[in-house]
């Protein structure tokens, strides 16, 4: 019952993420072609790379040059990055238990606080493994109609890079709304730090939570940023942590 | 079985604002009473409520329901497997309907009571298919309640479940609730500032103010002790204090000195005829009078 009720707050927002990742990930091999046919004029122009967005359109051009590089940069660089980032803040978000409306009846049945933290943590960190995962799954399915071929083994390491880095916006989410009782500060809060933190590493060049996320390491080099996934997975259990022991402490 | 469904000790809570919400409550709850817990807003009882269910950590004191402490996270899981309780507010899950919420909280009491379930859907007149967010005030009470009575719980606690209701359903639920304590022999425990409803089905009763205790026993017991003496005088009333045990609180108007006390009223009157009194009358005290002059007079003290 624990786990269903943790399933009831949470099951709209993954059905909303899945479907809406779902069609961008369709849209993504759609908008191939096009894609395709513009990139030989585009290639021609002169590219300013003294300037941040001149770099970064040499680099779009450079890498869409395979569909492997398209799919990576408009995938798992571009929509997946931001849509899964907001989602995983999405299903972070929202204690189920609060001091609000519902919180006294949650509290008075018979489950310490310890077992609605963990379902509500697990229930939500699995759903957006499922995000990070499955929609990508259109990619490899669709693509032989466009007659290209993407491999479901990258596919996997995207996702999983993808997952345990964005699990720390999630867990972020999840300690904040152990602060504030209602779901939109949380949210906008986290949404903030990861918006920050985005433009940081994309303006400055910093390597940072959202190069992990990316994979562009094992884009380039087909190796796993174990020291990237280390800290994201060890920053999302200290969030974690610290969201049970403030509901350990708190009062209602 | 205890002899104590709720004990608690020296019980205290200072929220992290400062606000002293309890200080130093005691109570004793016997097993199988009806236990009114009287006092105004702000008088600690729904923090009393919350440490009793262990949503709240007490900050110092002893607190034990149905034998077990209350304070401990393990032992207060175990309370609340054995405990029905219904919130002020009603806080259900509003999406859910009345059956969706019926099925998910039988799911965590293995002693729940079909049996009572279907009784109390049909004798409170529950839509089982509407959701809980389109029920009225009324009908959200009798759901809370349904949900709490059908636990197979040994305690019910039960925080203002009158506040807002019509007379009729307040009745209604009143009379429910005595039955189910009749048939099922579960100790109720029951917060209200509604003296009526206390007068009405408790059989023990509590009145805290500012976070304490300031009187506890058997109903009957204290409408016997308390007394109202009305003495006159034949000029102004003395300014002298009478001594005798069980005076809570004195007051003066010209020839007329009232005074409430605890017990010993027969002693009061001697102390007053000797004082010259021209009459001494000694009347008992309503539920009502008990908590105002009480309430009143612990006022006094702490000022």
């Amino acid at each position: 019952m624990v786990w269903y009720k943790s399933w009831l707050d949470t099951r709209w927002r993954f059905l909303i993420g899945f479907v809406i990742l779902a069609v961008l990930a369709c849209g993504i091999v759609v908008s191939y072609n096009v894609s395709a046919s513009l990139l030989p004029e585009l290639s021609k122009r002169p590219v300013d790379t003294s300037t941040t967005a001149g770099r970064l359109l040499g680099e779009v051009i450079r890498l869409e040059q395979t569909y492997r590089g398209f799919v990576w940069v408009q995938w798992f660089r571009q929509n997946l990055l931001q849509t899964g980032t907001l989602f995983a803040v999405l299903l972070g978000s929202g204690s189920i238990l609060s001091s609000g409306k519902s919180g006294l009846f949650t509290l008075s049945l018979p489950a310490s606080r310890g077992e609605w933290m963990t379902a509500r943590a697990a229930t939500g960190l699995g759903e957006f493994f499922v995000l990070a995962t499955v929609p990508s799954l259109a990619i490899p399915a669709l693509s032989p109609m466009i007659g290209q071929h993407y491999s479901i083994v990258d596919l996997v390491a995207h996702g999983v890079c993808f997952f345990i880095a964005a699990a720390v916006f999630y867990s972020l989410a999840f300690l904040l709304s152990t602060i504030f009782n209602d779901t939109w500060r949380p949210l906008a809060i986290a949404t903030g730090i990861a918006c920050v933190v985005g433009l940081a590493e994309g303006l400055l060049g910093l390597k940072g939570v959202f190069h992990v996320m990316s994979g562009y390491d094992y884009f380039a080099s087909g190796s796993f940023p174990w020291a990237g996934l280390l800290s994201s997975a060890v920053l999302s259990a200290a969030l974690l942590g610290g969201a049970a022991l403030n509901v350990a402490r708190k009062d209602f | 079985m205890t002899e104590f469904a709720i004990e608690t000790s020296d019980l205290r809570k200072t929220y992290s604002d400062g606000n002293e919400a309890l200080r130093g409550l005691t109570l004793q709850v016997p097993t199988g009473s009806i236990f009114g817990f009287l006092g105004k807003n702000g008088a600690g009882k729904t923090t009393t409520i919350k440490v009793l269910l262990g949503m709240t950590h007490p900050t110092s004191g002893d607190v034990r329901v149905l034998g077990l402490p209350a304070a401990q996270q393990s032992a207060s899981v175990s309370i609340r497997r054995r405990t029905g309780f219904v919130s002020e507010e009603k806080d259900l899950y509003d999406s859910m309907t009345v059956e969706e919420i019926t099925r998910f909280t039988a799911g965590f009491f293995p002693r729940w009571r079909a049996d009572l379930e279907v009784r109390y859907l049909r004798a409170f007149d529950l839509p089982v298919a509407r959701r809980v967010k389109k029920l009225s005030r009324g009908m959200r009470t009798k759901l809370a309640l349904l949900l709490a009575l059908c636990r197979g719980a040994d305690l019910l606690v039960l925080d203002e479940p009158m506040s807002g209701l019509d007379p009729a359903v307040n009745e209604e639920v009143l009379q429910a609730l005595v039955r189910h304590v009749a048939d099922e022999g579960a100790t109720v425990f029951f917060s209200s500032h509604q003296l009526a409803d206390i007068d009405q089905i408790a059989d023990h009763v509590a009145v805290v103010d500012r976070g304490r205790t300031v009187v506890a026993g058997p109903l009957d017991d204290i409408r016997a002790s308390y007394r109202r003496l009305q003495i006159v005088f034949d000029r102004d009333a003395p300014a002298a204090t009478l001594r005798s045990p069980g005076v809570i609180r004195t007051k003066r108007e010209g020839r007329v000195l009232t005074v409430f006390a605890s017990g010993g009223a027969e002693a009061i009157a001697a102390e007053a005829r000797a004082l010259n009194a021209a009459s001494v009358d000694v009347m008992p005290l309503t539920l009502k009078e008990i908590f105002l002059e009480t309430v009143n007079a612990s006022a006094e003290v702490e000022n």
